[in-house]
């Protein structure tokens, strides 16, 4: 299997929780630096794409489950908040509560059928989900969601947590991300991250060992869209503001390709991946007119010549320099 | 009730036409064809480019506009598809999208975004039992019906048929036979590609035509093609008809959520193992895996 090739090059194991930390500092670490460079307020958007494309690679990158419908969480997320923000109560952490919770129990409903799909199926089914969900915000719940023209929504600030001060905004979600990326991490390199990814390796041999591999599909299923929920929770929130392009199926190529430019299936491929499609959008997509050819094309050039990803061909630089290269996966 | 049938069946035919090169990939080569939505969308640009040309003729203004594409669906087949062939199926799905995207773009530089409406090229009302109904709509039917009963002759007593009609079923049993596979995947492709731009100019009259319409029609058309079994030419054939009138009836009920219910049909489908076996448990009988 070509999906493999980081898989092989990041050895399975229980990562050391010292190296965890250190990674969790790094990022930190790199974030502050780029705040340095670039405006606060990208780089709040950057943290919450990256939990966004960090719950994509659990299913994809981890799992081997290429989804065409993630953007439905994100969008649930944000939409349950919104509407939380609205008529319950303008408490940032009650609508994380409740944005999360829907979030996940969408997944759970939803995971119920389309964990039962292999392959292109798998891909397909969630992008009619997706397309369902977006048909819903757009006209369905037209009453509730204010179909077209968005659902703006304002958040109080508690104590010094004010969404609105972009400096407080930046730190909330970098901590968010290094609490996710924490997590993601805890849960791939234990005995259930083994399993997910012999589940990509081979779901037959896992079956014959006596597993259940639906109900391990089905939980995973459920992380990712929650953790994805989580990222439409805070995007709401900072925001102010969700439209139906935030549950766009259109959208998920923007995640996918984060992805497979970072480097599928190890984290740190996820998040670099994540700030290299952000920076390109951000810096090019302004100057650039026809921005959907040029991403095209890209995508081609990822699928045919670029498969490994940045993370995956700096790490064979690594080992080429005769370097023992940091523990990664 | 007797226009609502007619729009179930017109729109079943439309997504036949267009879901037999899907169905055909699917089964064959067991990847995703995202870019036979563009092959379809550019077609039809192409076609309303051609009509003023050939001063309006619109069998015409169809032939052309099939012409020009199957080279373009020549190239895709050959410098992405079939490089693709043997690998992950993911990179298959991904590398078509991209082909999709950049079609979607190409056509907004060239022709822009606004929708594209074409006339009528019948424009003869039939009135039947007091109904209304457009004669080009039955011809639509009509044409869908005859191209079922064409491409069953062809897979059945056509050599390229019959070849490709085994290696739907076992392609490695093809191979051992000494038939060069892939030259026939390609013209099962190419074939397929040109009924996607057909369905597509049939198409035209009835909806507006705009930059991202391959989309939309690509996720009725998997939804076909899931119902009716992958590969499977003639389930396609009566799924693409329930379906479209799966549309047609929820349509009539609920304008808006016409092409939502498709996808619940297709849920329903792809769930029919555990329904099935949880009325065998509660009959008391061991579940079917």
């Amino acid at each position: 299997m070509n999906l493999s090739v980081t898989q092989s090059v990041f050895p399975v194991g229980p990562a050391n929780r010292l190296l965890v930390f250190r990674d969790m500092a790094i990022i930190a670490a790199s974030f502050l630096v780029m705040a340095i460079f670039l405006p606060m307020y990208w780089l709040t958007d950057f943290a919450i794409f990256c939990i966004l494309v960090l719950s994509f690679d659990l299913l994809y990158g981890y799992m081997g489950h290429l989804s065409f419908g993630h953007m439905l969480y994100f969008g649930a997320g944000g939409y349950a908040a919104s509407l939380t923000l609205l008529h319950l109560a303008p408490n940032p952490f009650l609508a994380i509560a409740v944005g999360v919770v829907s979030g996940a129990l969408l997944a759970a409903i939803v995971g119920f059928v389309v964990v039962r799909t292999e392959g292109a199926a798998f891909a397909l089914v969630n992008l009619a989900f997706n397309q369902i969900g977006f048909w819903l915000v757009l006209s369905g719940l037209q009453d509730y969601t204010h179909g077209e023209d968005g659902l703006p929504s304002t958040v109080e600030a508690i104590g010094f947590l004010d969404f609105y001060d972009t400096p407080v905004a930046f730190g909330f979600m970098l901590i968010c991300l290094i609490l996710v990326f924490w997590l993601l991490k805890s849960l791939v390199s234990s005995p259930f991250g083994i399993m997910i990814k012999s589940i990509k390796e081979n779901e037959d041999r896992v079956k014959f060992l006596g597993y259940n591999t639906l109900r391990y599909k089905w939980l995973t299923f459920v992380i990712a869209g929650t953790v994805a929920a989580f990222a439409g929770v805070l995007y709401a929130l900072v925001k102010g503001f969700v439209a139906p392009g935030d549950v766009s199926p259109l959208e998920n190529t923007r995640i996918i390709f984060s992805v497979l430019i970072g480097g599928a299936g190890n984290l740190y491929g996820a998040i670099v991946g994540a700030v290299a499609f952000e920076l390109i959008t951000n810096l090019l997509a302004t100057t650039i007119a026809r921005w959907e050819m040029i991403l095209g094309l890209m995508l081609l050039g990822l699928v045919f010549w670029f498969r490994k990803g940045i993370t995956g061909y700096t790490y064979e630089l690594f080992l080429k320099m005769g370097r023992r290269a940091p523990a990664a996966d | 009730m007797i226009d609502t049938l007619l729009y179930g069946v017109t729109i079943g035919a439309i997504l036949y036409i267009f879901s037999i090169g899907l169905s055909i990939t699917f089964g064959t080569m067991q990847i995703v064809n995202f870019a036979h939505g563009m092959v379809y969308s550019l077609g039809v640009y192409l076609f309303i480019t051609f009509l003023p040309w050939v001063a309006g003729i619109f069998p015409l203004a169809m032939a052309l506009a099939v012409a020009a594409m199957l080279p373009i669906a020549y190239l895709v087949e050959r410098f992405i598809i079939r490089r693709l062939y043997g690998e992950s199926l993911d990179y298959a799905i991904i590398a078509t999208y991209a082909v999709l995207l950049i079609g979607a773009d190409v056509i907004k530089y060239i022709w822009g975004t606004e929708p594209q409406p074409v006339s009528d090229p019948i424009g003869i009302p039939l009135v039947i039992f007091g109904v209304v109904i457009q004669l080009y709509r039955v011809v639509v039917f009509l044409s869908a019906i005859v191209l079922f009963i064409g491409l069953k002759i062809f897979f059945t007593r056509n050599v390229i048929g019959k070849v490709v009609i085994a290696a739907l079923e076992d392609r490695d049993g093809v191979r051992a036979l000494g038939l060069d596979v892939n030259k026939y995947f390609s013209i099962a492709f190419i074939i397929g590609s040109g009924l996607a731009v057909l369905g597509g100019v049939l198409y035209s009259p009835i909806t507006t035509s705009e930059p991202y319409m391959g989309f939309h029609i690509l996720l009725l058309a998997f939804a076909v093609v899931i119902v009716g079994g992958m590969g499977n030419l003639t389930g396609t054939f009566f799924s693409a008809f329930a379906l479209g009138m799966v549309i047609a009836i929820t349509g009539r009920l609920y304008s808006s959520a016409a092409d939502t219910m498709v996808f619940v049909v297709m849920a329903l489908v792809l769930l029919k193992d555990p329904i099935f076996n949880f009325f065998r448990k509660l009959v008391g009988k061991p579940a079917i895996s």
